[in-house]
């Protein structure tokens, strides 16, 4: 499939785990992709190399997406060479997990500036053109925690709550201009940043979702691309679960 | 430095895209709010338009100033107080508030910008900026 042939997309957060699968399959769809990396050239560009060599346009930006300043830099260079931008993915997260009473100053704010200041900072960045070209898909990434509790996440649940409002927000300000913005909400995901966690309770965890299995990260890239696509046109301000059924609680 | 009337010109550009009005609604006593339908997001829109095609910087809300509008310190019973207007005179140098000032209800703020008010507005940027 190319549902996303000569669509512009930029992808935060796009060198591991989520970030990473969406990258390789919106470049799969046919799209143009950059993604952001923080902190580990050579698995961004490895990825960016091995995607480039398959025949798919992709390239690697560094970026620290709390650093307001050069995020607007970074998307004001691609618009001047793009000319348009058709797809803002944000992916960039990070966890810093611990009680929160025992939870420093920095860890809270890591996890805030990180996930809802990065996601924030892309957005405004990207809004004006957004904007002027009537046209855009922005797709966040939230997480179930935002909605059911987990111990020792109070600041990335809080951050990830966030990030489903401001997804609501924006949709209700942006849709008059034909710019549609959703979040997908995944569960338990196979990637290096839910490690620690599955190593705790792999069993536990695995037992109480409905599909009975951890997912991978390309079934969240899937329903990323989808909303990024025309496919999903009429779809706006929307937080889709995908975690196998765990959110449906009962028995 | 551009004349009046292609500041005016591009101006009606502007507004023709942002707002999805026709050409010859845009005049220069044409109220953005009353008689072309522009909402907050319109004049974001319109902000950002400006600033591309006049190559100038243009701060949130020196053109609509929601900040004031909607700031409790300023408002009373629903209209402006000497200090909001002040305020509001302090930041849109270009627009004429002597009507509005006799009866400063917020809801009516809109009513008042021209694109003759928008006009004076551009130009002084320009001036200030060559």
């Amino acid at each position: 499939m190319t549902r996303l042939a000569d669509k512009k997309i930029l992808i935060t957060g796009g060198s591991r785990g989520i970030g990473r699968a969406c990258v390789a399959k919106m470049a799969a769809e046919g799209g143009t992709v950059a993604f952001v990396y923080q902190s580990n050239q050579q698995a961004a560009d490895e990825l960016a190399a091995q995607l480039t060599a398959a025949g798919h346009d992709v390239r690697a930006l560094q970026a620290d997406v709390r650093d307001s300043a050069r995020v607007h830099e970074l998307v004001n260079q691609l618009v001047d060479q793009w000319g348009r931008l058709d797809v803002l993915v944000n992916s960039a997260g990070i966890v810093r997990d611990g009680l929160l009473g025992a939870m420093t100053p920095e860890q809270w704010a890591d996890v805030i500036e990180t996930n809802l200041g990065g996601t924030y900072n892309f957005c405004h960045a990207v809004v004006q053109q957004m904007m002027y070209q009537r046209a855009g898909s922005i797709v966040n990434l939230s997480s179930t925690a935002a909605e059911f509790a987990s111990r020792g996440q109070a600041n990335y649940a809080a951050s990830k709550g966030a990030i489903d409002g401001l997804t609501r927000a924006l949709a209700k300000e942006l849709a008059p201009r034909k710019i549609r913005v959703n979040a997908v909400a995944p569960g338990m995901i196979e990637t290096d940043m839910s490690a620690a966690v599955r190593g705790l309770a792999a069993d536990q965890i695995t037992k109480a979702i409905p599909l009975k299995r951890i997912g991978q990260p390309e079934e969240i890239a899937n329903v990323v691309a989808f909303l990024a696509s025309e496919e999903a046109s009429y779809l706006t301000g929307q937080v889709i679960r995908v975690d196998g059924g765990i959110s449906l609680g009962g028995y | 430095m551009p004349t009046k009337d292609e500041i005016f010109e591009k101006i009606q550009v502007a507004l023709v895209d942002a707002l999805g009005v026709d050409e010859d609604e845009v005049t220069p006593e044409a109220t953005l709010v009353g008689d072309l339908g522009a909402e907050s997001i319109d004049f974001l829109d319109i902000v950002f338009r400006l600033e591309k095609s006049f190559s100038i910087s243009i701060p949130r809300g020196e053109l609509f100033p929601e900040d004031i509008l909607t700031n409790a310190q300023y408002i009373k019973d629903g209209k402006l107080t000497e200090a909001g207007l002040a305020e509001v005179r302090k930041r849109m140098p270009f627009a004429d508030l002597t009507e509005f000032s006799k009866n400063p209800a917020v809801q009516d703020f809109g009513n008042l910008l021209t694109v003759a008010d928008m006009c004076r507005f551009v130009e002084t940027k320009l001036q200030n900026a060559a």
